[in-house]
């Protein structure tokens, strides 16, 4: 949907991923979109070097998300909040109603 | 000419920036490194970030910096005689959500530099601080408030666009040199 103005699938995927989360990871993202990881990963590099996220560590993964300090943040995120409307109810429930609250380890479903 | 090996960090930034400027790229100084220029080398970072300006073209800048013997290392370009290295950000060169309006010039023996101003380098060190909560940034902007002059007022009407009047509120007399 956002192809023609951010030059890739896998940018729109990033970007509006972020925007319904908050915060993700690659395999998360890949795995969400069923698409490959590398792709996923050249652009989270991508838009990290250009200051449009930023990571952080957490163990073993890689925790990206949009980077307040970003001078075109809140148009940015104006932009792709229309694009989620456009985006099929279905979808858009999934990426935004995740589980976000905490689940002690273990704990059966 | 002093050689890259005995360069400071700020020296070194303005050897790169010179011989960019050559070419016609204009690049800035800013992040940890402009602390360090405006904190006497109270505090130093291993990375200098020159922010490229409008439409800089990545080729004529790998172009230079292989001239003077740097080496590309993903996004960074170090150099065998010195432990800095050297990152070119994309930019647009900002202090949050406000493009950065006065770029500062100073002549070292290595080059002209070209860094933002002591005002916009605290702004630029609040930001760790309000968005991440980062104690070190903030005692970066202060370092740099007390040992050289700033606008304060600039600074508070900058934090209220950025929505972060009330954090600014409880930092501000930190700020005021003693």
């Amino acid at each position: 949907m956002l192809e023609p103005i951010l030059g890739s699938t896998n940018s729109e995927r990033v970007l509006i991923f972020l925007t319904a989360r908050e915060e993700g990871y690659a395999r998360e993202i890949a795995r969400f979109f069923e698409t490959g990881l590398a792709p996923i990963q050249q652009q989270l590099e991508k838009l990290e070097f250009g200051g449009v996220l930023v990571s952080r560590a957490a163990g073993r993964t890689r925790l990206y998300s949009l980077n307040p300090r970003y001078p075109f943040l809140d148009e940015l995120k104006a932009i792709l909040n229309k694009a989620l409307t456009f985006y099929p109810e279905d979808l858009r429930e999934d990426l935004t109603m995740n589980r976000r609250r905490p689940r002690r380890a273990e704990k059966p479903l | 000419m002093k050689s890259i090996a005995e360069m400071t960090q700020v020296e070194l930034a303005a050897f790169v920036q010179s011989h960019l400027q050559e070419k016609g790229v204009s690049v800035i100084l800013s992040g940890g490194a402009s602390v360090a220029f405006y904190s006497d080398n109270q505090y130093v970072s291993a990375d200098l970030d020159l922010i490229c300006t409008l439409f800089t073209k990545q080729r004529v800048i790998e172009e230079v910096m292989q001239r003077l013997g740097f080496s590309q290392k993903g996004r960074y370009f170090t150099h065998p005689d010195t432990t800095f290295f050297v990152e070119f950000p994309p930019g647009p060169l900002s202090v949050g959500k406000e493009p950065v309006q006065k770029i500062e010039e100073y002549e070292l023996e290595t080059g002209i530099l070209k860094i933002i101003s002591p005002t916009d380098c605290v702004k630029d060190r609040l930001l760790g601080y309000f968005y991440w909560g980062d104690r070190q940034s903030l005692q970066q902007a202060i370092l740099v408030a007390h040992m050289n002059p700033i606008d304060l007022a600039e600074i508070e009407r900058w934090a209220t666009e950025e929505g972060k009047l009330s954090d600014f509120g409880k930092i501000r007399e930190q700020l005021i040199r003693p």
